[in-house]
């Protein structure tokens, strides 16, 4: 099949600047040429059976209930070499013990904020910061058991993380079921090419679970907020592979600052809740009182140690927006090293002169809530109606501290398949990291990839698909 | 394991229990009311409504009963519970519930079947194609029990989904029995070709024309015909086996508190084991059922609020 060319000026995954294949691409490439366009299609459409019948769809916000949808799935992999790798899985290792160190301090000791580096008002007037976790000890002194970390690959060819994810992050499900379904609909693939594997996610996940509690044998739930919810799918997948009980909120109760399941032989105590659902719906006394999905209780039987949250509640301010350009400050400060991987440079609304350049040079920039997530609620200056421009102009002028600026990055490309034959089109990339008894992860993580030609949104819920995410576990191939 | 994941298997395995033989009765009231003088149609066509308890509601809906009408209604009608559409989405609902318990092969299989169904609706079905949805409904019937048999744990996921399919064969087999075995009581009076096809009807529709052949021979004998249905260990769809298997399963439940479902299904279990058809033929078939269906709706009940109510 022939392969459209990357456009001039930006990173493409597959092609070197001058058109030429990547060295550790070549075997793809090789695969791209000699593929009948009819076995492919064919190929595409088993996929979209299969993934039907397993029933790994999503929900969309806004549409009908149980509109089950497909997350497209492009056949062509990601492909990352083992030497990038090795310094991405160095630099998510550092971000992530940092972030956590700098959860640890902000509930306990402020260091950071005394001296000087992040201010007292950005932490604590946070909406995401939870005062009751102040002086809670956790074993471990671990926060963000579960991270998922977005990246993107600039014209430079260097990664930059976009934002840190260590609320709820999801996704992982894709990462394995799409590995899954390359090596059922291309065994001759993986023959040829020493792909690292990832199938062993669900058990580094139990085990961090597992050494999230201090107790020698801990019972460990998946606490999803039901069938409804759009990673319902990934809730039900994880709960299944690592043997634990998928429970809603209806099926634990708490007494005597203890969480126990209603189980068919009686209650039975709860010691670590891998929680899917955010901080404020957990407990309807201590959080969102209408909150049908949580557990009554729960925050105070979580106060006195009994049960373990995974993630943490309060871990939402050091993935916050505002936050994030902090980080490498943040890594400086508690491990005394020098970052690894790149920041997006970002300007803070809510700093006058941040707010003036945002102003001035709209047109140039991505603005997002400092909150937001899931591509909502944001503007990309470049693509923007005058009229869109306008809007943003009056939010940012009405609210600046709820607004971050960035420059338009250039996200990479990889090869795609489109209706027409295959084009570049933009990728981001999410690892996942795991904090337990020591930080883990297996190589690769989910790439997004925006299906409409030029787009730089990858999110689902925007139209965005799914590609396998390969790390070469030897580049000389 | 938590109760309110025992509760959706054992509504998952009722509802597609109830899909087969929904198929069967079906399958075989269109036959039958092809052999039958009108006059006699629209009382075998009845027959899968009065199983289902849905004769009023399809009056609500239709004003004449016909095969295509009972055909729309009984397949893929989503305005009420009965349908095999909506029996197939409440289960594929209780199903999703409890994907964490099921194997990857039993939720394919019920996955699947939704998918194949919700296609079969936008197609729809006419009465000259009934006959191979209904043998596609049996055979994913047969898939998903294979799947449950072959793939998944024996835990009490297992147990309370086999509790879920016993409970709802031993209902239905009662219920299928009394009704046509009076129609086929009342028919050998009349003429005896039309006895000859209502017996048959009666064990097609519960899958037993075949062990009846092998255990009796060709002679149709009304009490022949409930002894089998009713005593027999070796029918898979009888009484006896339903409860054997009910008791039985209740015996491997791990149970805490809870010992009366179990009391209420041995004691039951008992009566059948070492009932005999003089006995039946005595008390009446018809009374003989009707405690019956009391006494299984009572297990049931009691099973629920052992190990599901909380």
């Amino acid at each position: 099949m022939l392969i459209e060319p990357p456009a001039e000026g930006l990173y493409d995954e597959l092609f070197d600047s001058d058109n030429r294949v990547r060295p550790h691409c070549r075997m793809l490439e090789q695969w791209l040429i000699h593929s009948d366009e009819d076995l492919i299609a064919e190929k595409r459409r088993e996929a979209d059976v299969l993934f039907q019948r397993l029933g790994i769809t999503f929900n969309v916000y806004g549409e009908e209930l149980g509109a089950d949808r497909l997350i497209p799935f492009d056949l062509i992999p990601r492909v990352i070499s083992a030497a990038d790798w090795q310094k991405l899985q160095a630099g998510l290792r550092q971000r992530v013990q940092a972030l956590n160190r700098f959860l640890f301090d902000i509930y306990h000791d402020y260091d950071i904020v005394r001296a000087g580096v992040i201010s007292a008002e950005q932490v604590f007037a946070n909406p995401q910061y939870q005062p009751g976790m102040q002086q809670m000890k956790l074993p471990r002194n671990l926060y963000a058991h579960i991270a998922g970390i977005d990246l993107i690959r600039h014209n430079d060819g260097d990664f930059y993380v976009l934002e840190d994810n260590l609320r709820c992050p999801s996704g992982v499900s894709y990462m394995l079921e799409n590995r899954r379904m390359m090596m059922r609909l291309f065994p001759e693939l993986f023959a040829q090419t020493p792909v690292a594997p990832v199938d062993h996610y669900p058990n580094l996940l139990g085990e961090t679970l597992r050494a999230a509690s201090l107790k020698p044998d801990p019972t460990v739930v998946v606490l999803t907020p039901g069938r409804f919810n759009s990673a319902y799918f990934e809730h039900a997948f994880l709960a299944r592979q690592m043997g634990v009980e998928l429970v809603e909120g209806p099926d634990l109760f708490v007494r005597d600052n203890r969480v126990f399941m209603k189980t068919t032989i009686g209650p039975q105590q709860v010691d670590v809740i891998y929680r899917r659902i955010d901080d404020d719906f957990l407990d309807p006394l201590a959080g969102n009182p209408d909150s049908l999905l949580g557990v009554p209780g729960l925050y105070a039987a979580y106060r006195s140690g009994h049960v373990v949250l995974a993630n943490a509640m309060g871990t939402g301010v050091a993935d916050d927006k505002s936050i994030y350009p902090y980080v490498p400050d943040m890594i400086r400060f508690y491990l005394n090293e020098e970052p690894i991987l790149k920041n997006v440079p970002t300007w803070q609304c809510r700093k006058e002169k941040d707010l003036q350049y945002v102003l001035e040079h709209l047109e140039e920039l991505v603005v997002k809530e400092a909150q937001g997530a899931g591509g909502y609620g944001m503007l990309i200056g470049p693509k923007a109606s005058r009229k869109e421009l306008a809007t943003f102009r009056a939010l940012l002028k009405a609210k600046p501290e709820n607004y971050i600026a960035q420059p338009t990055l250039s996200l990479s490309t990889c090869p795609t398949f489109v209706n027409d034959g295959i084009a570049p089109r933009h990728l981001d990339l999410r690892p996942f990291v795991l904090s337990g008894k020591k930080i883990q992860m297996v190589p690769g993580g989910l790439t997004r990839v925006a299906l409409k030609e030029g787009s730089l949104v990858v999110n689902s819920s925007q139209g965005g698909g799914t590609k396998d995410t390969w790390v070469l576990e030897d580049d000389r191939c | 394991m938590l109760s309110r994941a025992a509760a959706s298997l054992f509504w998952m395995a009722r509802y597609l229990e109830r899909m087969e033989i929904q198929a069967r009765l079906l399958d075989v009231s269109l036959t039958m009311a092809l052999i039958d003088v009108p006059e006699d149609r629209e009382e075998q066509l009845s027959v899968p409504l009065l199983v289902s308890g849905t004769r009023d509601q399809f009056w609500q809906f239709h004003d004449e009963v016909t095969p295509q009408r009972l055909i729309d209604f009984l397949l893929l009608d989503d305005r009420h519970d009965a349908s095999v559409f909506s029996m197939m989405r409440h289960a594929r609902d209780n199903a999703l519930h409890v994907r964490g318990n099921l194997s990857s092969d039993v939720w394919e299989s019920i996955n699947r079947t939704w998918l194949e169904l919700k296609d079969l609706s936008r197609r729809g079905v006419r009465e000259s194609n009934a006959s191979s949805v209904f043998d596609w409904v049996r055979e994913r019937s047969h898939t998903f029990r294979g799947a449950v048999y072959g793939t998944l744990l024996r835990n009490d996921a297992f147990h309370f989904l086999r509790l879920g399919t016993f409970i709802e064969r031993a209902d239905t087999t009662a219920r299928v029995l009394d009704i046509r075995h009076v129609m086929a009581t009342q028919s050998m009076a009349e003429h005896s070709t039309r006895s000859f096809f209502e017996w048959t009807a009666l064990l097609h529709s519960l899958a037993a024309f075949e062990a009846y052949q092998n255990t009796y021979g060709h002679n149709l004998e009304p009490m022949n015909v409930a002894e089998l249905l009713v005593l027999s260990a070796d029918v898979p769809r009888s009484l006896h086996s339903g409860l054997k298997e009910i008791s039985s399963l209740l015996e491997q439940v791990e149970s805490g508190r809870a010992q009366r479902a179990r009391r209420l299904a041995s004691s039951l279990y008992a009566n059948i084991r070492y009932g005999d058809r003089d006995y039946i033929a005595e008390r009446g078939l018809h009374s003989y059922l009707v405690d019956f269906l009391g006494r299984i709706q009572h297990i049931a009940d009691q099973i629920q609020k052992d190990y599901m109510g909380w």
